[in-house]
């Protein structure tokens, strides 16, 4: 594919050089440092705090899995926010600033711009998720002194697969829809639907819906299905990037 | 003759609205084209269909000898870009991004190492180390050209290349796309008459999306020169031009800047018979008379409409 690693290189170097090095990394480090520290002390902090309205009610001794289960629900709620408002303008950014132009005159295909966006990006946020895991991972041990590595890194690695299907997605809207206020609008009314898809058994089972609780079932250690929404999320997001590919082709610039 | 740019029927139209309307055009390989027009003329809508960046509603656009719409990404290898408003990638310098266009090229590192210096050096950005970001609108169009030669281009199409820069700036852009001609063809849209007239072989002159003049520089202002008569007179000018008025082979009759009388002509040889008895009917005195040589802006404002636009 004309152009790709060229291209690719670009967009890695702009993840290092410009302020998208600071955004996603800064939030799951945040979260991947605090994350045990709050699991372990938040029952202390309530009973400190409102033990008078607790009445007979007891809260249970924090454990290494409330750590984990705390990481999984950040990666799902406020990095999977961040990241849908981060990569709005994934495409349409460069197609406002005229960089798309000078890029796509040169010997670059349309596909290899797409591509090499949704690959870059993929795999700096899975760069992100484990470090973000292995920070979590270290931190509980410390905090905890007991931390498994299988019920959380298997929960960290469903979530990352959610993580690339909403790099994709993304992709497709920043390509779609210009303003990046809307694409990612767009993509915040996508996961509503994704989680309210998740609520009928089949889907949230077997579909890439399932990824929006099975996380945190690995997380408590559950055994649960994980090959099919898998699969279906990762067969999603290259049918995504292909749909993506397809659109720019048509688009005039 | 070898052609590098070919359209016929070109015609692009959004909505309603024709920004090209059947548009034939052929600049030969190695000449320097000028491509005029008033803003909104449809000139950057030609460039963005020679580019392959929109699509012809109709008509054929043929770049090298291959149908733009039809042929893949390699044909790019062989021309260079520069829009209106070049986008560049803040973050990076002027060194970073030449590299990395010509590394969207495959250009072998010694060879890029190379241009890099002598393109930096042509841009006047050689000892320019911040981040493109900072830069004035000059300079980030110098770069601009700069990075539309990084491949040696067999045909460079440049989108009003001079617009922004300075006296200095615009003599050096213009003497480095002189001294490109005979290798490369170069295609150029502009506004910028002076330009036009000081580097270009041939020119096409667009008015609301419609070709109303093709063909090169000398022969199209003599074939408009042809058709102007400057009359000085020594008194009574103003009758004069009543008489000339009423003539029928004079189109109009004005009064220049100086007191002469600038009359345009369908026939010539009439003219020419008429107006000195004219003038001695008049009694009055002849200083000069002869057809006017017209420059390209002259022709330029009389196809365009001039003030009446």
């Amino acid at each position: 594919m004309r152009g790709f690693a060229a291209f690719a290189r670009k967009e890695v170097l702009e993840i290092v050089r410009t302020w998208r090095l600071w955004v996603l990394p800064g939030i799951v480090l945040f979260f991947a440092l605090t994350g045990p520290l709050m699991a372990r002390f938040t029952p202390e902090i309530l009973r400190a705090v409102a033990s008078d309205q607790l009445g007979q009610f007891t809260l249970p001794d924090p454990t290494y899995a409330d750590a984990y289960t705390g990481w999984i629900k950040n990666l799902s709620q406020i990095v999977l926010f961040a990241l849908i408002i981060v990569y709005g303008g994934i495409v349409s950014s460069e197609r406002r600033s005229g960089t798309a132009v000078l890029v796509l005159t040169k010997p670059v295909s349309r596909g290899a711009f797409i591509l090499a966006k949704a690959t870059v990006h993929s795999a700096f946020l899975a760069v992100l998720v484990v470090a973000g895991t292995l920070v979590t991972w270290g931190g509980t041990a410390i905090v905890f002194g007991e931390a498994p590595g299988g019920a959380l890194w298997s929960a960290s690695l469903a979530w990352l697969v959610f993580g690339i299907l909403f790099v994709a997605l993304m992709t497709l809207l920043s390509v779609v829809i210009s303003p990046t206020a809307g694409a990612a609008g767009a993509g915040l009314g996508a996961y509503a639907l994704v989680s309210i898809a998740a609520l009928w058994t089949p889907l949230g089972t077997y579909s890439p819906a399932a990824l929006t609780g099975v996380p945190t079932s690995l997380a408590l250690g559950k055994s649960v299905e994980t090959f099919w929404p898998v699969c279906t999320a990762l067969l999603l997001a290259a049918t995504l990037v292909a749909l993506a590919v397809a659109a720019f082709r048509r688009q005039e610039l | 003759m070898s052609l590098a740019i070919r359209t016929s029927g070109l015609t692009k139209t959004y909505g309603e609205h024709r920004a090209l309307d059947n548009v034939d055009l052929e600049v030969e390989e190695g000449s320097i084209f000028g491509f005029l027009g008033p803003n909104g003329a449809g000139k950057t809508t030609l460039l963005r269909m020679l580019t392959g960046l929109a699509r012809p509603t109709s008509g054929v656009v043929q770049i090298l000898g291959h149908d733009v719409t039809a042929v893949d990404d390699s044909i790019r290898a062989r021309i260079g870009f520069l829009p209106d408003v070049p986008g560049f990638y803040d973050w990076m310098t002027a060194e970073e991004f030449l590299r990395f266009v010509g590394r969207l090229f495959s250009i072998d590192r010694r060879t890029l190492d190379e241009r890099i210096g002598m393109l930096l050096g042509l841009s006047g950005l050689t000892d320019v180390t911040t981040a493109i970001g900072g830069y004035s609108r000059g300079m980030k169009q110098r770069l601009g050209v700069a990075q539309a030669l990084i491949n040696a281009p067999q045909l460079l199409l440049l989108d009003e290349p001079t617009s922004a820069l300075d006296p200095m700036g615009r003599r050096d852009v213009l003497d480095m796309l002189t001294s490109l001609r005979g290798r490369t063809t170069v295609f150029f849209s502009t506004h910028i008459l002076a330009d036009v007239e000081r580097v270009c072989d041939t020119v096409a002159i667009l008015d609301r999306g419609r070709v109303v003049a093709h063909g090169p520089i000398q022969e199209l202002t003599s074939r408009y020169a042809e058709r102007k008569v400057i009359l000085e007179v020594t008194d009574a000018a103003a009758d004069l031009a009543q008489d000339i008025s009423r003539e029928p082979w004079a189109t109009s009759v004005a009064v220049g800047p100086t007191g002469a009388l600038e009359i345009t002509v369908t026939d010539m040889d009439a003219a020419r018979r008429s107006i000195p008895v004219l003038v001695a009917i008049r009694h009055t005195g002849l200083c000069r008379m002869d057809a006017g040589e017209l420059g390209l802006e002259d022709v330029f404002v009389s196809l365009v409409g001039g003030g009446n636009r």
